[in-house]
């Protein structure tokens, strides 16, 4: 076999650790001209070397890259993850809304929101320049979703309408460096903040009810089955279809969960008012009333 | 029944959603149409660069495959027309057709000059170099390391067409190609788990070298004696992947060491 003598200098090599030693033993067991040169052929020519350090170079570019742009992904993240929890907060407050303190609890409503646009979302506006609005869309999309949805309920509650995008964009303008497009709230996400819209909507329509407030339920009604009805035209047409279609079903639920509040008060309702004797409609379906 | 609150500025809007959501559904499937056009050049080009494994001589292989370069260049600048509507929006979906475009430019630039194809120089090539429509420094990544998936193969059939310098180029590159990539910080995301294939590639091509190595089959110089290459592979061998799969490697040895002793 050809590499039986060599079995002794292949154990010695092998269970050699340290580069040093290894040279050592070489240096004994072989001719050292020899050696050297077949080491040459081991060593890297000068272009493969020179092509080494080039694509170094070049690596430490990208790695730059990749440290910003997480970085930045990190800033979004953490800004749309702010922009969620304190537009979740308005839309708390929103719910406190009764008949009496209508104007106080919007009025605190529509502070805490200009807060949100004013803290929060003007950090994505720094983040996000050309092509980044599309690249980091899903880190702060979330974020902008439920903006859309704190903004366009404190401007149901305040108006009886719906905030058009364009509104809600004028909103963002003041934000933005002039020098640069200003940041605006693309149709998807506004499509999708509109969907969950229906759900808070649907608590505000049950609360409402309970608390009497019976035509304030009954423009909800009409405007979530409005809202629904034009979000089944497009929702095919979406991008994300599929995040969509789970929004759409949920919708659909939260239309019936009102409409059939809207009936029970209807049918039932009618019953109640004359025993409890009031004209003002201010009687509770949820409790029994009380009699004097 | 009452018409809804502001029903007629509500049914606008909606219109102006609609139509806008249209456009944006023929931009994209446009994108998607010139995106299916590229993949059918990648794979023609693959198919050509095939022929290596063939033991075809690599100048001719590489003249049939770089004639469609030009034709790749022309898709993008048809994609550029389009893309330029909508910055950024779909680039998902011409996302994985450009990393295997990388991967084949790459792939032949390796083939030609034994160095790697940097990223400023694929958007040369596939002239996307303007910031609104750039190769993405990720999938330019992705692609590099798809090309690293073809070496082993490519260095086996060099070896047995009689190539026995090839293992050493191959793994000098793909040891530095390796290096660089770790000094990325990544995320847990598509082209992490792609990197770590890699190291597979680099083991595979190791073991191709060593094997060579070891029956003095390498450049042997002047004079050339197979005790030094048995010893200098060895040597080579503890320094490289033994310190990455040394289990595996050790287990390896101990096996190797008793074929040796008791052959």
């Amino acid at each position: 076999m050809l590499h039986i003598p060599t079995i002794h200098k292949f154990k010695l090599s092998f269970m050699a650790t340290k580069p040093q030693r290894i040279c050592h033993l070489a240096e004994t067991a072989l001719q050292v001209a020899k050696r050297a040169r077949f080491m040459c052929s081991t060593t890297p020519t000068e272009a493969e070397a020179k092509a080494a350090t080039n694509m170094k170079e070049a690596f430490a570019q990208y790695a730059q890259y990749l440290n910003d742009l997480n970085e930045k992904r990190e800033r979004v993240v953490k800004a749309s993850r702010d922009i969620t929890m304190n537009s979740k907060k308005v839309i708390f407050q929103v719910h406190r809304i009764s008949k009496q303190n209508k104007e106080e609890v919007l009025g605190k409503a529509e502070k805490d929101l200009a807060q949100v646009t004013a803290l929060h979302v003007s950090r994505l506006v720094k983040e996000l320049h050309g092509t980044d609005f599309w690249k980091l869309r899903r880190a702060y999309s979330p974020g902008v979703q439920e903006y859309v949805e704190a903004a366009t309920l404190c401007h149901f509650c305040k108006t009886g309408t719906l905030l058009n995008l364009d509104e809600l964009n004028a909103v963002l303008l003041p934000l933005s460096d002039s020098s640069v497009e200003p940041l605006q709230i693309n149709v998807l996400d506004y499509i999708l903040g509109l969907a969950d819209l229906t759900g808070e909507l649907m608590r505000l329509a049950i609360g409402r009810i309970s608390d009497g407030e019976l035509d304030f339920a009954e423009m909800i009604c009409k405007f979530v089955r409005e809202i629904y009805r034009k979000l089944t035209l497009l929702a095919p047409e979406m991008d994300d279809s599929y995040d969509m279609k789970t929004k759409m079903e949920t919708m659909l639920q939260s239309v019936m969960k009102i409409e059939n509040a809207c009936f029970s008060v209807h049918v039932r309702g009618s019953e109640y008012i004359p025993l409890m004797g009031s004209e003002d409609g201010s009687f509770s379906l949820l409790t029994v009333p009380d009699l004097e | 029944m009452e018409a809804p609150p502001n029903s007629a500025s509500l049914g606008k809007q909606f219109e102006d959603f609609r139509s806008h959501l249209n456009e944006s559904g023929n931009l994209k499937d446009r994108i998607r149409a010139v995106a299916v056009e590229i993949e059918s050049v990648t794979r023609l080009m693959h198919s050509y660069l095939l022929l290596v494994h063939q033991s075809k001589p690599v100048p001719e292989v590489l003249d049939t495959a770089k004639a469609q370069i030009i034709v790749l260049k022309e898709l993008y600048d048809k994609l550029a027309g389009i893309v330029r509507e909508c910055p950024g929006q779909y680039h998902g979906d011409w996302r994985s057709e450009t990393q295997t475009a990388v991967t084949m430019l790459a792939f032949m630039h390796w083939l030609e000059t034994g160095a790697l194809l940097l990223h400023s120089e694929a958007q040369e090539k596939l002239g996307l170099t303007t910031p609104e429509f750039g190769l993405d420094v990720e999938d330019y990544l992705v692609g590099i390391c798809f090309m690293s998936n073809e070496l082993p193969r490519y260095v086996v059939n060099q070896v047995t067409a009689g190539d026995y310098d090839c293992p050493r180029k191959v793994m000098k590159f793909l040891t530095d190609l390796h290096a660089a990539f770790r000094m990325l910080n990544l995320r847990n995301d598509f082209l992490r788990k792609k990197f770590d294939g890699m190291k597979y590639d680099l083991r595979k091509v190791e073991e191709v070298y060593y094997d060579v190595k070891i029956r003095g089959l390498a450049t042997v110089p002047i004079n050339g004696n197979p005790v030094g290459s048995v010893l200098i592979a060895s040597v080579h061998y503890n320094m490289t992947m033994y310190n990455v799969f040394s289990i595996y490697w050790s287990k390896f040895y101990c096996a190797f060491n008793m074929v040796l002793i008791f052959p």
